[in-house]
């Protein structure tokens, strides 16, 4: 399948396969233990593996793919009458990490009482457990999502070690960019409980730097939907502003600043500064009250929040919430972020993603793996606390990452000003293009024809459908609006579906605990690094970061840090000094700027 | 399987069919087996004497007054047939009107009147049939077109624009809903004995003759049997497409 997030069909060309799921197997010429991925080409299945000594190859697994599928998930069925207090049912086999040494280690994938547990041994540290989803049909059914993924124009690492060794990305991994997080910085104004990097206070991207790394994505990728710059807090930069001009490109079609909104509450000239260039803020929002906050951000940030939702709202700068849903912490919450998602406009869309417990706060956060928020347990909670405005069965896995990874809804805005998620007039079975890894349906010739068919879809069941005409007299309205009979430019034709549609995502990232090397093999949230590599994110965030388990986790012999190499010499990748003195505790809360 | 079978089980709506190529198409469609409904505007003596003919030979026929031209009134036919008999699989746009006027003195009513009953009553028939041929994902659609919108020759104006415009239906509309499994083609005569033609004047006629081939006009009964065939499964990959029957000009 074509992903459509950075540019029309055709572009970049797909994956020649199905990545479907990852098994060990043998090197057929030296027997050796090698990793192998299963993938559909040609209406059959095949192994592909890599070792090290012999290179690529491949075999056959069985002639007919759409049967071999059918089998897969039945295998993860479970009878009902035994939901509660049977045997544990091994599903599949995956590999994962040990939680106490991140040695990649084999995971069985075992249903039990209905939820999903990884059960892992190490054996260093010995056995341990993960749950992975608190809904095994959930979990199961994901895969019936697997769609083709699409290549980038070109790779950033040769295969020579195998997976996650050699990241990235290699001509191995499943997916292309979809979303590029570039950290412009490792100073932040907040100390998070949860926090998810590794800031050191050292470091600040310098405008040349991030031109070079969009130079390579662009090349890498065409057209991307979105970049979004990240940090540590990139309002921290001291030259943010012309980071956004750095790049505001015509091939990028969004310029997205994830930002705890802190400086943004304080500092209208900055939140000035960010309209007048068209950039977009995700605004990092885990909740509502001050325990929610100072459970998982380290201190009461209310008025902070409030000051940035007011701003963002005045200057109607478009805006996408982020809101990491943590057990223990703020998952009573979830409803409330729904309905501020639905009564702003210029919130465009909300991203849940479950705790990660991984990075310099998250590593050390305490939880326990086995009594965690994962998807199903967060479209649950949003099913329960939205008032029926939304239902579990609004919710669907993202094809174009691993479909464990994400669960997205969109939601089409009626003309009275209410919305009907799309999953009550549109069968996403059928239609897997309109679930996309962006914010916002974009103006796409493959989105167009998608909604053509749903049009006539909704046209032909009017009657059934409930609120059948609305509906009807929305997606015109949407078309209109979307798709003008001019050519449009990659920042117009992401603009126009904003105000049409609105989205929920559900993303989960991984951790020590429940780490699957089959996720990673086609995530498509990368982070460009200062080196040319293009890290994807829960890759880099187990072996590449040095935080996995809060501060000083140890790397692996493999593992690249960030911004450690400079294959160009005298290119002057950070600020003057190549790096700031590091502050005090008392001098990283200073705004900059 | 025989001729007279074309259209065993099918169900199938003809505008304007109480007299001319559209009774003659209605004739031919209960013929082959499809239990047929038709629209008129006028012709109510014309309209109860068809359905008595088709009723008496054995099909399942309905007869509806209402205009191509409102909405209501189709959606309250296709529902009464769809009541009746099941989801419409044959839809044939013949409603149309003839006049010869030169442009100079066309009124803009003349024209409004024509490109209505033509083009805008084509497309509300269709989409009042749509709903249910796209649920089914199955359904035939045939535009009654004319030799004027395909070709240059004598004929008003506003009768060729409207068939021509026809044409530009057919095609747009067939790419747009193939994807259901539902065809849309278009035929495209010439002069024939009686329907529309009756308007023509004589010099124009004997000057159709002299470039047909044939050397005749057509019947309503030779159009009528291509359209039955066209709207048949029979015709299963023809879509998009106008056939033009004309004896060879």
């Amino acid at each position: 399948m074509e992903c459509t997030t950075c540019g029309p069909p055709g572009e970049r060309p797909d994956r020649p396969h199905t990545f479907f799921s990852h098994e060990k197997t043998t090197c057929r010429q030296c027997g050796a233990e090698v990793l192998g991925r299963v993938v559909l080409r040609d209406g059959a299945v095949f192994r592909l593996s890599f070792c090290k000594d012999h290179g690529q190859s491949e075999e056959p697994v069985a002639p007919d793919a759409d049967a071999w599928v059918k089998a897969f998930l039945a295998r993860g069925r479970v009878p009902e009458g035994a939901a509660a207090g049977t045997a544990p049912h091994v599903f599949k086999q995956t590999t994962s990490t040990c939680p106490k040494c991140l040695a990649l280690v084999d995971a069985d994938v075992v249903i039990r009482d209905g939820r999903v547990y990884f059960h892992k041994t190490c054996a260093a540290c010995g056995p341990s457990q993960a749950l992975v989803s608190e809904d095994a049909a959930h979990y199961v059914g994901a895969y019936a999502f697997a769609r083709a993924g699409t290549e980038p124009h070109a790779f950033q690492a040769e295969v020579k070690e195998g997976c996650p060794t050699d990241c990235g990305t290699c001509s191995d991994h499943e997916q292309h960019t979809c979303l590029p997080i570039i950290e412009v910085t490792d100073h932040c104004n907040l100390e998070c409980p949860i926090c998810i990097v590794n800031n050191q206070y050292s470091r600040h991207l310098h405008r040349e730097a991030l031109g070079l790394m969009l130079d390579r994505l662009i090349a890498a990728e065409g057209k991307c939907e979105s970049v979004a710059l990240s940090g540590g807090e990139p309002t921290s930069h001291p030259q943010i502003l012309d980071l956004i001009d750095e790049a505001s490109r015509p091939e990028i079609g969004r310029v997205v600043i994830i930002t705890n909104g802190i400086r943004l509450g304080k500092d209208r000239a900055f939140a000035e500064a960010l309209k007048a260039r068209g950039a977009y803020v995700a605004l990092q929002l885990d909740g509502f009250t001050a325990d929610a906050h100072e459970k998982i951000r380290g201190r009461d940030l209310c008025k902070e929040k409030a000051a940035a939702l007011a701003i963002l709202k005045e200057l109607e700068i478009p805006t996408q919430l982020i809101f990491v849903a943590t057990r223990g912490a703020n998952e009573a919450q979830l409803g409330q972020a729904v309905e501020l998602l639905l009564s702003e406009d210029h919130i465009i869309s909300l991203n849940f993603q479950p705790a990660a417990y991984t990075g310099l706060g998250g590593g050390s956060y305490a939880h326990d793996p086995l009594d965690r928020l994962t998807i199903p347990g967060v479209i649950r909670a949003v099913a329960e606390q939205s008032n029926g405005k939304l239902r579990g069965a609004d919710f669907y896995p993202l094809p174009c990452s691993h479909p464990l990874c994400t669960s997205l809804t969109y939601l089409l805005r009626l003309d009275d000003g209410s919305f009907v998620p799309f999953a009550r007039f549109v069968d996403f079975t059928r239609y897997t293009t309109l679930l996309r890894s962006s914010a916002t349906l974009a103006s796409s010739a493959e989105i167009h024809e998608a909604m053509e068919d749903v049009i006539h879809d909704v046209f032909a069941n009017q009657d059934e459908i409930p609120r059948g005409p609305e509906i009807l007299r929305a997606l015109r309205r949407s078309i209109d609006v979307m798709f003008p009979p001019r050519p449009l430019d990659v920042k117009e034709a992401v603009r126009l579906g904003e105000r049409q549609a609105k989205s929920i995502f559900i993303h989960h990232y991984m951790d020590k605990d429940d780490f699957d090397l089959e996720r990673l093999r086609k995530c498509c949230h990368h982070y460009p690094q200062v080196d040319g590599r293009i890290m994807p994110a829960c890759g880099f965030n187990m072996f590449h970061r040095g935080a996995a388990q809060g501060a000083d986790t140890p790397l692996p012999s493999w593992g690249k840090k960030p911004w450690n190499a400079d294959p160009h010499a005298g290119t002057p990748y950070l600020l003057e000094g190549g790096s700031l003195p590091p502050e005090d505790g008392k001098t990283r809360l200073r705004i900059l700027g | 399987m025989t001729a007279a079978g074309m259209l065993e089980g099918r169900v199938a709506l003809v505008t304007g069919g109480s007299r001319g190529l559209g009774r003659a198409v209605v004739r031919t469609l209960a013929r082959e087996g499809a239990a047929v409904a038709f629209n008129y505007l006028k012709g109510e003596a014309e309209a109860e004497a068809t359905l008595a003919e088709l009723r008496g030979a054995g099909s399942q026929a309905w007869a509806f007054q209402a205009s191509v031209l409102d909405r209501a009134a189709l959606a309250a036919m296709v529902s009464a047939v769809e009541r009746e008999a099941g989801t419409i699989d044959i839809l044939v746009n013949n409603a149309g009107i003839g006049q010869v006027v030169p442009l100079a003195l066309m009124e803009e009513e003349d024209w409004d009147r024509m490109m209505d009953t033509h083009v805008k009553g084509a497309f509300l028939a269709t989409q009042a049939v749509l709903r249910g041929m796209v649920k089914v994902k199955r359904g035939r659609i045939l535009n009654v077109s004319s030799l004027a919108g395909v070709k240059m020759m004598a004929a008003p104006v506003h009768y060729a624009t409207a068939k021509a415009a026809l044409k530009g239906f057919t095609e747009a509309l067939a790419k747009e809903i193939g994807r259901y499994g539902i065809t849309v083609n278009c035929i495209a005569p010439g002069v024939l004995e009686e329907g529309v033609s009756d308007h023509l004047p004589r010099e124009r006629r004997d000057d159709y003759l002299r470039h047909c081939a044939l050397r005749r006009m057509g019947t309503v009964a030779e159009v009528a049997e291509v359209a039955a065939f066209l709207v048949s499964d029979r015709n299963s990959f023809m879509n998009g497409a106008t056939v033009v029957l004309d004896g060879g000009v």
